[in-house]
């Protein structure tokens, strides 16, 4: 196999808004998934999946590193589940990407058969496969573009053409950073991202796109539709609510969170080995072998769960470790209870946010490697009392077939038919605010707000004479600052000698259609007309690294120096 | 008439992102819009440089000024595309100039045109709010930016400007109390919804409903809690109604204020529900 070197691309490129407007080329769809990865296009009538060399549209999701070139999961020959798991395998790239060491998330992933170590001080984690022995470091970026060269160079041997422009779709809870990190991905591996799209939104648009079928035949009313989406996969659930009408689709609200069908596996390997935890925290050879082959053993037995009502579970993990035991539908059921209701939780806050009643939901839609779990099905059809689940779509298809419209809608290409006619008006999943009156996070655009958005507040100093203040952007949900992702942070000088309270101090956020984040902030003393200084504006994400340790660090040297309130107005 | 201040606040210094030295200037006393009795002319930011929108952060304090026109007037015979300068059609002249036909063009925005209009609406307060949908998702299919990928920086920004104005159209209009407020704006009425209650009758009955809805621990106590709030903001938004036509826009507030709080409550209780 030719060497296949990653190339790292600057940012102007991957931002390169300048150049859509010439496009040479459809953009493909891609879903990265936690475990499996496809690719998509629209082939001038309709979209295809594209397939490796050994036939599969599903590609396993992992890269494993050698002595001299690292190979991914799209080009390797040999595939067996094992040698997944000889600690030289790294997997579960998005689940680890853009996580600092402080993440729960990066906790549950310690018992991977691979190395991940937290110092728990909030930097990146070490993240390492096991090479001759040796631990050589990577990051999930790293391992993510090595996937994504291969996956753009058997697109190209398909398509029989260079490919740069993808869409590609995201969990809804992925952060401004995870996002930004994931372009940088793509830039290393030479790929311009023209849109990230939510996963249930690429759903949606599919959705939108069979109503606009079905009014063109006739079949459907044509009037407009509300469905919901539940999607969950190996690592993210999400959902969201639509309602499409003539090819539009509005994001009424999305809601997501990290669980999946990897934190299911979790669950139910604890279960069958109780002191897994402390077992395999050496990462030796052999531990990692053990590891392995108790989580390939949990994992098929999870899949056989899914048509059958117990399943028999023999596996022998090496130094007279032995797990021989019947699990039924039910233990599963239990063990994973909290999972469960969490998801239930999720579409419950997603209708509330849509402000749509249970009744007035025409389509449910449920995709996701996880929607073949029977209990994943009965608790979203229990919520729509017993309505029966929106049959045309492959479930493990949907998403990638979406982005794949995306790719040709975006890119400006026609039907005749009119089947590319399709819009999606796409809504912000996380609340956008700046820490202000303490240590409070003040929300400016809250989730669920229509994009293009753009919202103002107006803050005001804590001390007297105060000339300069902190602007620090967090996004999230959370009351506190500290429970929520730091975006950024800049500086406002310059503030005229005064009062507390007097000037006023107005922080703007500006969210447009291609979901690139602008904060402006502007200072102005009663009376006047004109800014006291130059307003400032500031693309965010500004953080890189870190972010845990920059905002202690921050707190520590400025203390409530630069500290902003909000602005009462004056009845 | 009495003499019209114009005070502009900040927000509209921060929308100049992209053209911090650029003014054009604007004859408010155009056809279009009717500020004041004599022309005069004020000074601010070319819109068409601007990837902002303006409206809304233009305050008119003073005095009900007559800007509402009924949709059919809204032409005035100086509309033009800025790309084919073709002038709007017969069927396109019923409606707000936002899209050229013949060219397919996004116009620049025009902040003459209020949200009313956007919607081909008389500007009332009973409007059937299930139709809006259909309107917004129709402009959207002509203004969203997603769709003019291929077009040139100046119209995509266009789109931008005009797609957002229009989801805040919808947004507002969608919601009695913020197109209450919004009517009250457009009269250059500006209401604070933020602003601390005086009145202690109002106050009283608050703090009570908020008892009410801390103790109610079933869903029982909270549906009626619900019901009694949905017909309440009944009652005032008729209130409202009847102040706003009578021009008595200190009743209007008042309605406002209390349909606010009602609101709040509503959501509440709706979330513990």
């Amino acid at each position: 196999m030719a060497e296949q070197a990653y190339t790292v691309a600057s940012d102007s490129e991957t931002t390169g808004e300048e150049k859509s407007s010439t496009f040479p080329e459809i953009a493909i769809g891609v879903d990265i998934g936690t475990s499996q990865c496809s690719v998509a296009v629209w082939n001038g009538s309709q979209v295809e999946l594209l397939k490796n060399t050994r036939n599969q549209k599903m590609m396993r999701s992992y890269v494993t590193f050698k002595e001299d070139t690292p190979s991914g999961g799209v080009s390797s020959q040999l595939f067996h589940e094992h040698d997944l798991l000889s600690g030289a395998t790294i997997f579960n790239m998005k689940r680890l990407i853009g996580r600092v060491d402080t993440d729960p998330v990066i906790h549950a992933s310690k018992n991977l058969p691979f190395l991940v170590q937290t110092l728990d001080i909030g930097v990146r984690p070490f993240i390492a496969a096991l090479v001759n022995n040796m631990w050589r470091s990577t990051t999930p970026e790293e391992v993510l573009a090595i996937f994504l060269v291969e996956l753009r160079a058997m697109a190209e041997a398909q398509l029989k053409r260079p490919i740069r422009n993808i869409v590609l779709t995201v969990p809804v809870s992925f952060s401004r950073f995870q996002l930004t990190r994931i372009e940088r991905t793509c830039a290393m591996a030479g790929l311009h991202v023209l849109r990230l799209m939510p996963e249930p939104t690429a759903v949606a648009l599919l959705y939108g796109q069979h109503q606009q079928q079905a009014s063109h035949e006739n079949t459907g009313s044509g009037c407009e539709k509300i469905a919901l989406i539940f999607n969950m996969g190996a690592g993210y659930c999400d959902v969201a609510v639509t309602a499409t009408a003539g090819g539009v689709s509005q994001i009424k609200a999305l809601a997501g969170y990290t669980i999946g069908g990897e934190d299911l596996l979790q669950n139910m390997m604890c279960y069958l080995l109780p002191d897994s935890q402390s077992l395999f925290k050496n990462h030796g050879v052999k531990e990692i072998k053990s590891m392995g082959l108790l989580r390939v053993a949990t994992q098929d037995a999870i899949h056989q769960l899914s048509s059958q009502t117990n399943v028999q579970v023999d596996v022998d993990l090496g130094d007279g470790l032995k797990i021989c035991k019947v699990v039924d539908r039910e233990e599963f059921e239990e063990v994973n209870k909290n999972l469960f209701e969490k998801c239930e939780s999720l579409i419950i806050q997603c209708l509330q946010d849509a402000k749509v009643e249970v009744e007035d939901v025409n389509d449910v839609i449920i995709v996701g490697g996880c929607s073949f779990i029977p209990k994943v099905k009965n608790l979203v059809t229990n919520i729509f009392k017993g309505k029966e689940p929106y049959k045309g779509m492959n479930p493990l298809e949907a998403a990638v077939c979406g982005a794949a419209v995306e790719g040709a809608v975006a890119s400006g290409i026609n039907d005749p038919f009119g089947y590319l006619d399709l819009l999606t008006i796409q809504a912000t999943p996380l609340a956008i605010g700046i820490r202000a009156n303490g240590n409070n996070f003040i929300p400016l655009i809250p989730r669920n707000t229509t994009m293009p958005a753009r919202k103002d507040v107006v803050f005001t100093t804590i001390h007297d004479n105060q000339t300069e203040a902190l602007i620090l952007v967090y996004e999230g949900e959370g009351k506190k600052v500290e429970e929520n992702h730091m975006l950024g942070y800049f500086k406002i000088t310059g503030i005229p000698r005064a009062p507390k309270g007097v000037p006023e101090i107005n922080v703007c956020m500006d969210i447009d259609a291609a979901n690139v984040l602008r904060v402006l902030a502007g200072v102005v003393m009663p009376g006047c007309r004109q800014p006291a200084i130059p307003v400032m504006e500031v693309r965010m994400p500004t953080v890189d690294d870190g972010h845990g340790w920059c905002a202690e660090a921050l707190n520590r040297t400025y203390g409530a120096s630069l500290n902003l309130v909000t602005l009462q107005k004056k009845a | 008439m009495s003499k019209k201040k114009l005070c502009i606040t900040l927000s509209n210094f921060l929308r100049r992102t992209t053209s911090i030295h650029q003014y054009s200037t604007l004859n408010f006393s155009s056809p279009q819009i009717k500020l004041s009795s004599s022309p005069f002319q004020i000074q601010i930011p070319n819109f068409h440089k601007s990837t902002f929108h303006y409206f809304g952060f233009l305050r008119f304090s003073g005095k009900r000024n007559r800007c509402s026109k009924s949709a059919e007037k809204l032409q005035s015979s100086n509309s033009r595309c800025w790309n084919c300068d073709a002038v709007p059609t017969a069927s396109e002249s019923e409606a707000p100039f936002l899209f050229c036909e013949s060219c397919r063009c996004i116009q620049p925005v025009d902040y003459s045109i209020d949200y009313f209009q956007i919607f081909g609406l008389e500007k009332k307060y009973d409007i059937e709010a299930k139709n809006l949908e259909g309107k917004y998702k129709d402009w959207q299919k002509k203004l969203h930016p997603d769709l003019v990928h291929s077009k040139s920086q100046k119209e995509r920004e266009f789109a931008a400007e005009q797609s957002a104005r229009v989801i805040d159209a919808y947004s507002t209009l969608r919601k009695p109390l913020s197109r209450g407020i919004y009517m009250m704006k457009l009269d250059g009425v500006e209401v604070d919804e933020e602003q601390t209650i005086s009145d202690p009758e109002l106050l009283a009955e608050i703090m009570e409903i908020r008892e009410e809805v801390e103790e109610a621990t079933n869903s029982e106590a909270l549906n009626h809690i619900l019901s009694q709030m949905q017909e309440k903001m009944q009652i005032w938004s008729t209130a409202f109604v009847d102040a706003f036509q009578s021009q008595n826009f200190e009743e209007a507030k008042t309605s406002i204020q209390r349909m606010t709080y009602y609101s709040r409550v509503i959501e509440e209780v709706v979330k513990k529900l």
